[in-house]
């Protein structure tokens, strides 16, 4: 089954699912310029469907709040539909942002490792236990994340059990040395078998190019760090920074929320507050000249172009209007890219942007693959889009089915209890007022056509655009140069060597 | 329904076996899993779905189930026309038709039926495989009528011009390049088909050769419209926050007239037996890692056999604990990741076993391995804490399963299309507990066999050894 929707997770707000129109005679404007040997097929309202203009007003259901006495905050939504129960342990300051520079992989085999053991169970006795009782039990640190998560999730029957297994493993994994080497083993295939995605080898490039020295730049660990990373290094990492002032319990499903919090002051008895406080990150500092990077992947057939620089952070102003913004561009199959690359020339099966904001700025980006003899064609229509975004205002109709597609997008997100209760996590670790979403859907009302091209003006710059394309060097340096130096790597992410020679020496 | 993912670190992104078995519309949303009915005996939460269904004069099956947890509600169209009733030559057609389905009809324009939904704060998509293809639509609760009139509006007038059709064959080309061609195992996965199955209708990719895709007409588009596109070829699902009258209603008003066409023809589904093992190894551009697969040619989903089968692939790879994780992954550490699933099918299905194997280690011992594990379960049959804990993770993933809207009426629609009931729902877990031990174990014994069996090498280019070679 495909798992496409992962492309979404990855973007800080569920609007992402929105798209927005294009007239017709944007799109005629847009492709002036471009390949003329394709007939277009352009975009049409009939305008003849019935819709409903009735508003739906949807209200986000409150969860019950409060904090245990070791400073952990809990969110409990109750939802009794289906006898199932979520429960996500979000812990600020214990993500991959924070490793040390020569430890890339830190966070994320200390929340491989919690599983692998603790003082009372074995690995095997771990994975017995989850199957057994038809639970999911694990932890997970993302590159270019702050935070690192403890996820459960059951029947509501035996919640009793499934959650003290993961509090087991929350509180004291012993990180055993010999599955320590065994998961190091196989983190390394998983290592080689990235470098086979072109995906991979893009975001690699690009988070590098747009974070510079920040940390978020690194996206993956290495052979070396791998080798480096000792069973001391997990425990310290674990016992530092796993601590619950720092976190957030969310737990959402077929619970009684007046019932579970006394259980949980029991449950979580032993997990004692500290004085460790999270260091800043700062912000990074965007890149301010023009670079291009290929790199090198002998016989694709298509060239997978990534293009953006550093945007805004989650508690900017300007946020809301960057979702708008960002709706219009690429956020779907209705966005500008899509119909342009997509509909009309037919150059990739999709195209899209999106942008990232968490504590620091992250970056904005236009994406996509494109087949290989098309990738000139396919720049000069990624730079007309942005470009254009950028010099003209948008239209009154535009802007309104934007703005609507974000705020109606609101409806879908309450099928899931769990995406409901992430609404509220994410005021809480920004720092945001109690009724930050209720006004939401007012603050994308009132963002204007201004406020779109003032924001497109800032980031989507033309000249200082971070370029990389993953395809075959022989068949597109040429195209890339037009653009500008282009730095060759190979697929290892190494300078490339010999005739497609680096003009420039490497970003980092 | 239960298609077994892949353990270990690699997961998805590198073993998905079912990377070609459905193929969508936009890359940008995708169709729940849909997984086994019906919450099993434990008394404490029942979870039944509750449906009503009818059949419109012109043979429209429309199946509706009432859900007021959300403001929401999703609509699943299933056509009963998938790969396997392309013809020669035409391969990849049905999917190519599904691209066609969304350049616009009487009264949509072109890229409107997207912008109507998404602008309304919905999720649209579709999708093709071997044995259906599938439209749906996931809206806010206001939104009904327009959901109705879009599906309605394509099936009875899609615009069919040669300029869409031009645009769209390079989309779907381009998709085939993006799946197949530049992914690593990208070609290991159309060879599974072509090299295990003999019938025609299973033993092509889905997305289908580049060449056929070029062949494709107006003619073709007109013609496949009219047969596999008519309302007693299709079913109907509605789920969510509406009221069940009206919804009958709206259906009416913008299916009713839609005319009724002459039966699509049956495809013969038969599958010869198989004789003599198959194997082939082929070189990959872009992988790393040699890849194992193995595949052994079972019966059809929804037969008693297949549940066992089915049964069967948990106990060997659902989960951690399972036993080639632990032996493979974990203790011999010959695989860095594998997965063990039998796939959906109508038609004659396959029961896979695929694993990449781990760097240094020669793939013949990892094949001698998963063999004496099959013979270990052949011999010695599974334990009833095995069966127990597979029983507790088919309960699980079926009401998993049940979470949103759309899976339900993706499942309702599929099911009754397939199997001619939407009641599977209710009552699939049923088929799943009354597998036996001895049912596992006679299920092995009688399809995992050598001579039923196809087995496909993968190796990295980089490695140096020889291209794709004959069996």
């Amino acid at each position: 089954m495909n798992n496409s929707f992962s492309r979404l997770t990855r973007m800080v707000f569920a609007a992402a699912l929105a798209v927005v129109f294009t007239s017709v005679a944007h799109a005629q404007n847009a492709t002036s310029q471009g390949d003329k040997s394709i007939p277009l097929s352009k975009v049409e309202m009939k305008n003849r469907a019935p819709v409903s203009k009735e508003i739906l007003k949807v209200n986000l259901p409150k969860p019950y709040e409060t904090k245990l006495s070791n400073g952990l905050t809990v969110l409990i939504l109750e939802n009794h539909r289906l006898p199932t129960a979520t429960v996500q342990f979000n812990i600020s300051g214990a993500g991959a942002v924070y490793e040390p520079a020569d430890e890339p992989g830190l966070a994320s085999i200390t929340a491989s490792m919690v599983t692998q053991g603790t003082a009372s169970r074995s690995s095997k006795q771990i994975a017995e236990e989850i199957d057994r009782l038809g639970a999911n039990v694990g932890a997970s640190a993302a590159f270019g994340s702050g935070a690192l998560g403890v996820n459960a999730s059951g029947l509501s029957d035996n919640m009793d059990q499934w959650f003290a297994l993961a509090t087991d493993v929350l509180l004291h994994p012993n990180f055993p040395q010999d599955e320590l080497a065994k998961l190091k083993t196989r983190m390394k295939a998983g290592l080689k078998t990235q470098r086979t995605q072109p995906n991979f080898l893009a975001s690699e490039r690009f988070n590098r190019a747009v974070y510079g020295n920040f940390p978020a730049a690194v996206i993956s660990a290495t052979d070396e760090s791998i080798d480096k990373i000792s069973a001391d290094d997990l425990a310290r990492w674990h016992r530092e920074r796993w601590v619950p002032q720092n976190a957030i319990l969310a737990i959402a499903g077929d619970v009684d929320a007046k019932a579970l919090t006394p259980k949980l002051e029991k449950w979580l008895a032993e997990w004692h507050k500290t004085d460790y406080e999270i260091p800043a990150t700062g912000n990074p500092t965007p890149t301010s000249t023009k670079k291009i990077f290929l790199i090198d992947r002998p016989n694709s057939v298509q060239t997978t172009i990534y293009m953006g620089n550093i945007g805004i952070d989650r508690r900017d102003p300007d946020y809301p209007a960057m979702v708008v913004l960002n709706q219009i561009l690429g956020a779907g199959p209705q966005s500008r890219l899509f119909i342009n690359l997509r509909e009309n020339k037919g150059y990739t099966y999709g195209v899209y942007s999106n942008f990232v904001s968490l504590k620091f700025a992250g970056p904005w980006r236009a994406y996509g693959d494109f087949r290989t003899d098309v990738t000139d064609g396919s720049m000069t229509e990624l730079f007309n889009e942005i470009n254009r975004i950028s010099s003209e205002a948008v239209a009154e109709k535009e802007l309104d089915d934007a703005k609507r597609t974000v705020v109606a997008s609101f409806a879908l997100t309450l099928e899931s209890p769990s995406q409901v209760l992430s609404y509220t996590t994410n005021t809480k670790i920004y720092g945001f007022p109690e009724d930050y979403w209720d006004k939401y859907p007012a603050k994308i009302t009132a963002v204007t056509a201004a406020d779109v091209q003032r924001l497109a003006k800032k980031f989507y710059n033309a000249n200082a655009m971070q370029i990389v394309a993953v395809g075959d060097a022989s068949k597109i340096k040429s195209v890339m140069e037009k653009y500008g130096p282009v730095e060759v790597y190979d697929a290892n992410g190494k300078p490339a060597s010999g005739g497609a020679s680096a003009s420039t020496p490497g970003s980092r | 329904m239960s298609r077994k993912y892949f353990h270990g670190s690699l997961r998805l992104s590198v073993l998905a076996f079912g990377l070609l078995a459905v193929i969508c519309i936009f890359p940008t949303a995708g169709v729940p899993q849909s997984t086994p009915s019906k919450s099993a005996s434990e008394p404490a939460h029942s979870v039944h779905t509750p449906f009503t269904e009818s059949t419109l004069p012109n043979g429209l099956r429309v199946i509706f189930s009432e859900d007021h947890s959300a403001p929401t509600y999703s609509i699943a169209v299933v056509y009963d026309v998938g790969s396997r009733n392309e013809r020669e030559g035409r391969t990849g057609f049905a999917h190519l038709f599904e691209h066609m389905m969304f350049q616009g009809s009487e009264n949509v324009g072109k890229g409107e039926h997207d912008f109507l939904v998404f602008s309304n704060g919905g999720s649209a998509n579709g999708t093709t495989d071997k044995d259906r293809t599938l439209y749906f639509e996931t809206m806010p609760a206001n939104q009904l009528e327009l959901g109705i009139f879009l599906e309605a509006d394509r099936m009875k007038s899609l615009a069919v011009t040669q300029a869409n059709l031009d645009n769209q064959r390079n989309a779907v080309q381009e998709e085939r390049r993006l799946r197949v061609d530049n992914q690593p195992y990208g070609p290991t996965f159309e060879l599974i088909d072509e090299t295990a199955y003999d019938n025609p209708a299973y033993k092509h990719s889905i997305i289908g050769s580049m060449a056929d895709l070029n062949a494709a007409s107006i003619s073709d588009v007109t013609s496949f419209f009219k047969t596999y596109y008519a309302p007693n070829n299709a079913v109907i699902a509605l789920v969510g926050d509406f009221n069940t009258a009206e919804a009958l209603a709206t259906m009416k008003k913008y299916f009713g007239q839609i005319p009724r066409q002459p039966a699509a023809p049956k495809v013969d589904m038969t599958e010869p037996a198989q004789a003599a093992e198959r194997r082939k190894t082929v070189t990959d551009n872009f992988a790393q890692l040699t890849r194992l697969d193995i595949l052994y040619k079972i019966p059809p989903s929804n037969t008693p056999d297949w549940y066992a089968l089915d049964v069967l692939s948990d106990v060997l790879a659902n989960g951690q604990s399972s036993r080639l994780y632990q032996e493979l992954v974990k203790d011999k550490e010959l695989a860095v990741g594998l997965g063990v699933g039998p796939e959906q099918a109508r038609g004659p299905s396959l029961f896979s076993v695929a694993a990449n194997v781990r760097p240094g280690k020669p793939v013949d011992e990892l094949e001698k391995a998963i063999e004496a594990d099959l013979d270990r379960i052949k011999t010695g049959g599974v334990t009833p804490e095995e069966m127990s804990k597979v029983m507790m993770e088919e309960r699980v993933s079926h009401v998993r399963a049940l979470q949103g809207t759309l899976g339900r009426a993706v499942e309702l629609a599929e099911d009754t299309t397939f199997y001619g009931t939407p009641n599977l729902i209710n009552t699939q877990m049923d088929d799943y507990r009354k597998v036996t031990a001895a049912d596992v174990q006679r299920v092995a014994q009688k399809y995992l066999t050598e001579n039923n069996r196809t087995v496909i090498v993968t190796v990295p280019k980089s490695s140096g050894a020889p291209s794709r070679s004959g069996e």
